[in-house]
């Protein structure tokens, strides 16, 4: 027995089956996923755009595309359903087959977050009574949280192309920015006499910096099953600290 | 993707070092081949056919109550242990087995045991079903008359029926015991095989893929009666369908070429195997 059997399977951990087929089939599955993934990347920015700098085009462009992430969805699902009943994965299989349908969900949920800040910024530019909505330093906070969010999404799609613990570990680390980006935000819309907005406003931009944080928990829920799928190990509900010290140390 | 082959504390995080692969000798067996309550205790079985070496430095045991499933590629050595497990290895030209095999603290390759009782204590049940070409009664009946186990016509009548009953197979033959046993489909008669087995009380059984002839009805009768069978006795099984052993078997060892390579809960074997060759072999990249 030789000393690097000890290891499991290095690079690609969807390919090398006996049957090729099966390799295409979960690769198929993935990029599915990963096709979402940028949709919803280029649908956060467009929405963000759309708010901060009042372009309404943007706005629509998001709504009718929305649906294009969610019938990318559907087509995942029934990968999933392909795969489980053609080729009962087991060990490494079964847990990326068991990930990315939970991957699917979350990008598709971040997707609706997206088309909700589309829609808010909508609404919004119909209440305006003239000039720019959001005026400095609300702007920069909003751009601030929106690049932390958007960061943190698309590295972990990115962390899914090679299911790659590293990217996973430096998105968790980037949580506690995302989080101090966003109560920044909220601490700015609290405050009373913030630039002339309505209350409705400010309630429909409270609305957005949530949509835009969720984005960003969605990719941390993302970075748990890229965990799950390269140690075997479910992370979820797991202390952060301690878990990526841990990994750490260990070369990750 | 680098190793890391870890448990973590569930609460904490915390991967304790000691648990890493890394820090195993590669040439050991991966997981623990010890269970806490042992019918057969097998430690450094070695196994030569002349010159050639099929089973290299084997360990294992084989819990009360359990089921063990063997699996690995064809030539990996699975059946070859299996069949050390009561000497069936006996009749073979030049195969030499090594090493300790006990069940319940008595060496089956004590050079004073008679391999005929033992065989008896640990029977087995072959790939294809080979009922003798005797009545069905005659095929559960032999069994406890050469071994005397029985006193009367009357006890022996009760004994065929108790494991015809206990092979799942009383109420569909019970009318008609005095008819050749090889008449019965293929899941039939493995089962009657398999009462066979059970009518001279054995400890262990043996089986060598019992379900690779069949159908997937008889398949799945076979496999319930393996797990009904598993409140009386110890069964090791060799099977060649993944499926069969995760849905059978509480603990899984795997084989290849001669070594046992890793051995664990059966949930954990096909969930999250420890060792790259099973991994890929249970995933089908193998080869």
């Amino acid at each position: 027995m030789s000393d690097t059997a000890i290891d499991k399977p290095a690079g690609d951990l969807t390919t090398g089956h006996t049957v090729r087929r099966y390799d295409q089939e979960l690769a198929k599955l993935r990029a599915i996923i990963l096709q979402m993934g940028e949709r919803v990347v280029d649908q956060t920015q467009a929405a963000v755009a759309a708010l901060i700098e009042d372009d309404e085009s943007q706005a629509y462009r998001v709504l009718d595309r929305e649906p294009l992430i969610d019938y990318l969805s559907l087509d995942a699902d029934e990968e999933v359903f392909r795969v489980i009943a053609r080729r009962q994965p087991t060990a490494v299989d079964l847990r990326i087959v068991l990930a990315l349908s939970k991957i699917a969900g979350e990008v598709e949920r971040a997707g609706d977050k997206a088309a909700r800040i589309a829609r808010q910024a909508l609404e919004l530019r119909q209440q305006e009574s003239g000039g720019e909505l959001l005026v400095e330093p609300l702007r920069a906070a909003f751009q601030r949280l929106d690049d932390k969010a958007c960061c943190m999404f698309e590295r972990s799609v990115h962390a899914v192309t090679s299911f790659d613990v590293t990217q996973a570990l430096t998105i968790f680390e980037n949580e506690s920015k995302l989080h101090e980006a966003a109560r920044a935000l909220r601490d700015l819309l609290s405050e009373s006499d913030t630039d002339g907005l309505v209350p409705r406003q400010t309630i429909a931009l409270f609305h957005c910096a949530q949509a835009l944080k969720h984005i960003g928990n969605h990719a941390s829920s993302i970075a748990e099953q890229v965990i799950y799928v390269a140690l075997g190990q479910d992370v979820r509900y797991r202390n952060r600290e301690i878990l990526i010290e841990t990994l750490r140390h260990h070369g990750y | 993707m680098n190793t890391l082959v870890e448990t973590m504390d569930k609460t904490t995080g915390a991967i304790s070092s000691a648990d890493l692969a890394q820090d195993r000798p590669s040439a050991a067996t991966v997981g623990d081949v010890t269970v806490a309550d042992p019918r057969m205790t097998c430690r450094n079985v070695d196994v030569w056919y002349g010159a050639k070496q099929a089973i290299k430095g084997v360990s294992l045991d084989i819990g009360k109550n359990e089921v063990l499933s063997m699996i690995g590629p064809s030539g990996c050595g699975k059946s070859t242990f299996l069949r050390c497990l009561n000497r069936m290895n006996d009749t073979i030209d030049g195969c030499r087995v090594t090493g300790s095999i006990k069940l319940d603290e008595q060496d089956i390759y004590d050079k004073g045991l008679d391999p005929v009782p033992l065989r008896a204590q640990v029977g087995m049940v072959f790939q294809k079903p080979n009922p003798f070409p005797k009545s069905i009664y005659e095929n559960v009946a032999y069994g406890p008359r050469i071994h005397g186990l029985t006193n009367n016509k009357a006890e022996l009548d009760e004994l065929v029926e108790t494991s015809l009953q206990k092979a799942g197979l009383w109420n569909e033959v019970k009318d008609r015991l005095d008819q050749p046993g090889t008449g019965l489909s293929g899941g039939q008669q493995q089962r009657l095989c398999i009462a066979r087995t059970i009518a001279v009380s054995p400890e262990v059984i043996l089986m060598d893929e019992p379900c690779s002839a069949l159908d997937p009805i008889a398949t799945a009768i076979i496999e319930e009666l393996i797990d009904e069978l598993r409140a009386n006795y110890s069964i090791a099984i060799v099977t060649h369908s993944m499926q069969q052993a995760a849905r059978v078997s509480q603990r899984t060892a795997y084989f290849h070429l001669g070594d046992l390579i890793e051995v664990g809960e059966t949930n954990q074997i096909f969930t999250n195997p420890q060792h790259r060759l099973t991994e890929d072999y249970i995933t089908g990249r193998f080869g």
